[in-house]
């Protein structure tokens, strides 16, 4: 190397220390200045990690799930509510948010703070999170981009983070592409010979012929709600899942924290599953649920599987599915829960 | 598997450009010369891949086409029927690859709305398909490898390699500058030797161009998408407002992704032409595109404007001349009448400035001030003109622009609804002040005229900037979409 090289990168090296010391003066202006501004517009998770304060010893991390809806409910708590009314002595913390999945609980679960007096955290399952119509979805890039400010690093860093947009953005069109690549990916399996081997196939079979499994033909509402159960559910769940990894996050995390993981899997509706797309869905649904109870009551969580506590009736939407109670379903969640914490914990 | 095309684009402004270029740029300077066309090469398809990968395979057979036809072109350079088939030959495959993807579905729709005028059937067929980043960059600098190796200007490039590279050189692939062969083909064979200069001029030309992106075009972007979106729903103060940041976001966005060019490429040693000198400091429309995307309007004026005849022709020619020119400038930008309009417009005006040319009211003032007074008023006049035809380019139909001038002149009653913040008004003012400060010579240079703590005061202002004071909303480059 001839000097004038040595010289020029001394002198580039020199430069380079001095931007890092730049660097770190200007992480403390902005620490001091600019950072509780962008925690407060950019992301909502660390006010719900907060909600975790004294005295509360039960967090319950939820999605929309947890709140109500129908008008004619005599009874509006939440199931967080119901669980913190029968569970005398405890206090239940509340730290739900719509369209949550096990990626973003991990996140909220780990900024509670470390003096709480958490003991127990019940995480819900929602068993429509697993496949890539929720992984994809378009609520994902709004979600990602919270997380951002959640990491354990330099708030200059999280906001450059933020500044050159590190969380995944795609168009409605690439976004329909990755659900139909994902779900090519995560084929399921049947005990008998079946003429779709994953939600893509199924999803077209059902919507372009437009008949039901029992070959009957419905109405054109009916075949969506079919194609919309088949898209959520039609998986075989195994470990790569991304759902699956973020869960088994949580599990780490309550250990490391001393905490009690309580799993909630949801309530599904079943009996529209089973009308509109047949025992071979539900039987999925079911191995999946065996999945994850099996998975997580090896590993010290307790599982409550509330798969079939809710009737259709309960349901408060008619034509997509979700997870939105009427009071009575939620009712019959948070007693499920309560119960088998009396049961196996209090 | 990973998805076929990432989430997270390979923008200047994006996490993964900050790893990408200076790895390049250390490899760039490690590798032995004779093999840097490789590796940057090597580069340039992995930053273009990045965006969807399977369109490298469009970009491919342009440069399959034009590097032939180059080399074709100079082997029959005495026998003038051959040499201008392989040109014409040349150019329509060039340009048919870009019609198909930009311009095939706007005709078939607009075929169509036609037929149904007539009551004639006709079945729209639509491509469902993406349009390649770029290709109407990339396409015109093919073209003027061809045509300058046609004129003789140039030597067709024998080395693949090279000419690929020179079709797919990173920093300028996806908007730009335009570049003409004799100036970076040159280039690219040339050794480069690390410089400081360089390398400390490439930098500031990044950040400048990363603060003009994201601070001043993206905070500004924000209020624009607003107003456009739902024109009904603001005042005409507001519309105003409006349509005054849409100039500043587009010369920010644009000048910004330019200068981020032009400084990835001085790092490396290379110098790309400047795309911008103060566009709204010129007192005319045709000082206005002396000025404006400057590789664009060289590019017209060299293959268009000139082999039409260009000046030396009768006046209503010429006039012809300058339309045919703008309004291809305006369907280049996109396959919309509103882009046509726009540039059949400043064709028009052009005309018009010509024709006022000779009109002297103003001669009768005399002195500095005076003259400073009007020079002022002719860039006023020449900056409101640009600014409303901003509105023709940034309207996503004749609709929206009918909406939009409807509103304005409607809306004068209502209340402002738009709440500006601060930071918008400060990256505004910033803007301009910095816009007149480098009116003479480049950011880099300006900068690197400075006493060295106002030049550090300077980085660090940038850096805070463009870390802590940008937008967090994802408001794409507005030229990625040409």
């Amino acid at each position: 190397m001839t000097d004038t090289k040595k010289h020029i990168i001394n002198k580039l090296l020199v430069r380079v220390l001095v931007l890092l010391a730049v660097l770190a003066v200007l992480d403390i202006i902005y620490y001091f200045t600019l950072y509780k501004k962008d925690l407060d517009e950019n992301t909502t998770l660390m006010e719900i990690s907060q909600r975790a304060n004294k005295g509360i010893d039960i967090v319950y991390l939820g999605e929309s799930s947890n709140f109500s809806y129908a008008e004619t409910d005599t009874d509006r708590r939440f199931i967080c509510m119901m669980i913190e009314d029968s569970l005398p002595g405890h206090r239940v913390g509340n730290l739900s948010k719509g369209a949550c999945h096990a990626g973003i609980y991990y996140d909220i679960l780990r900024n509670i703070p470390k003096n709480s007096d958490v003991k127990t955290a019940i995480v819900t399952v929602n068993m429509r999170s697993f496949t890539s119509e929720w992984i994809y979805s378009n609520l994902e890039t709004p979600l990602r981009k919270e997380q951002i400010m959640l990491k354990k690093a330099p708030a200059l860093y999280k906001r450059m983070l933020l500044a050159f947009k590190a969380y995944p953005i795609w168009t409605e069109k690439e976004r329909s592409t990755l659900i139909r690549r994902g779900f090519k990916r995560q084929t399921f399996v049947l005990p008998h010979p079946f003429p779709y081997r994953n939600a893509n196939e199924w999803d077209h079979g059902v919507g372009y012929n437009c008949i039901l499994y029992n070959g009957v033909q419905p109405s054109m509402d009916s075949i969506a709600l079919a194609c919309h159960h088949i898209k959520h559910f039609a998986c075989t769940l195994d470990d790569k899942n991304p759902r699956i990894k973020d869960f088994d996050k949580i599990v780490k995390l309550c250990k490391k924290r001393g905490w009690q993981p309580v799993f909630n899997i949801l309530a599904e509706n079943v009996d529209q599953i089973d009308s509109l797309c047949g025992p071979d869905l539900l039987y999925l649904l079911e191995q999946n649920v065996k999945y994850v109870t099996d998975r997580y009551e090896s590993q010290g969580v307790i599982v409550v599987n509330n798969l079939r506590a809710v009737r259709d009736a309960d349901f408060f939407d008619r034509d997509f599915p979700t997870e939105h109670y009427r009071q009575t379903g939620r009712q019959a969640v948070a007693k499920n829960v309560s119960e088998t914490l009396k049961k196996r914990l209090y | 598997m990973p998805p076929k095309f990432n989430p997270i684009k390979m923008l200047f402004n994006s996490i993964e450009f900050l790893i990408f270029f200076p790895i390049v740029t250390l490899l760039f300077y490690l590798m032995p010369h004779k093999w840097r066309w490789l590796m940057l090469l090597a580069a340039s398809c992995f930053f273009y891949m990045w965006f969807i990968p399977k369109y490298i395979l469009i970009l491919l057979i342009t440069i399959l086409i034009d590097y032939s036809a180059g080399i074709l072109i100079e082997k029959w350079k005495d026998d003038i029927p051959r040499k201008k088939s392989c040109l014409v030959i040349s150019i329509v495959s060039t340009c048919l690859v870009l019609f198909i993807f930009k311009y095939l579905n706007f005709c078939s729709a607009n075929l169509v709305a036609l037929a149904q005028h007539f009551g004639w059937s006709h079945p729209q067929k639509i491509l469902d398909i993406a349009l390649p980043i770029g290709l109407s960059f990339h396409t015109f600098q093919s073209l003027s490898y061809v045509i300058e190796v046609y004129r003789g200007n140039q030597k067709a490039e024998r080395h693949f390699g090279y000419y690929a590279l020179y079709v797919m050189f990173y920093p300028q692939l996806v908007t730009g500058p335009i570049e003409r062969p004799q100036n970076l083909l040159r280039q690219l064979h040339e050794q480069k030797e690390l410089q400081y200069d360089n390398i400390a001029n490439g930098l500031r030309l990044i950040l400048f161009g990363l603060f003009l992106k994201m601070v001043v075009a993206d905070n500004l972007g924000a209020y624009v998408d607003k107003i456009y979106e739902n024109p009904f729903a603001y005042s005409s103060g507001d519309i105003l407002l409006g349509m005054l940041f849409y100039s500043f976001q587009i010369y920010g966005d644009f000048f910004g992704y330019s200068t981020i060019a032009l400084g990835c490429a001085l790092t490396m040693g290379f110098t790309l032409m400047d795309n911008f000198k103060t566009p709204y400091l010129s007192g005319s429309i045709q000082e206005f595109w002396r000025r404006w995307h400057i590789s664009l309007s060289t590019w017209f004026r060299d293959y268009l404007y000139i082999p039409l005849g260009g000046n030396r022709v009768t006046i209503p020619r010429w006039a012809l001349n300058t339309l045919i020119v703008f309004t291809v400038c305006g369907i280049w930008h996109g396959a919309n009448w509103t882009f046509m309009i726009w540039g059949f417009t400043y064709g028009v005006l052009l005309i018009l400035e010509r024709g006022l040319r000779n009109i002297h009211l103003f001669d009768k003032i005399e002195g500095k001030t005076g003259r400073t007074i009007i020079n002022i008023c002719n860039v006023a006049k020449t900056f409101v003109i640009v600014t409303l035809l901003w509105s023709v380019f940034r309207a996503t139909s004749f609709g929206n622009l009918h909406d939009l001038f409807t509103a304005l002149f409607h809306n004068g009653a209502m209340n402002n609804q738009l709440q500006v913040a601060p930071i918008a008004w400060i990256a505004l003012t910033l803007f301009i002040i910095t816009d007149i400060l480098i009116r003479k010579s480049r950011f880099d240079v300006w900068c690197g005229q400075q006493k060295t703590l106002v030049r550090w005061c300077i980085y660090t202002f940038l850096l805070f900037a463009i870390i802590a004071l940008s937008s967090v909303e994802q408001i794409p480059f507005i030229y990625f979409q040409f």
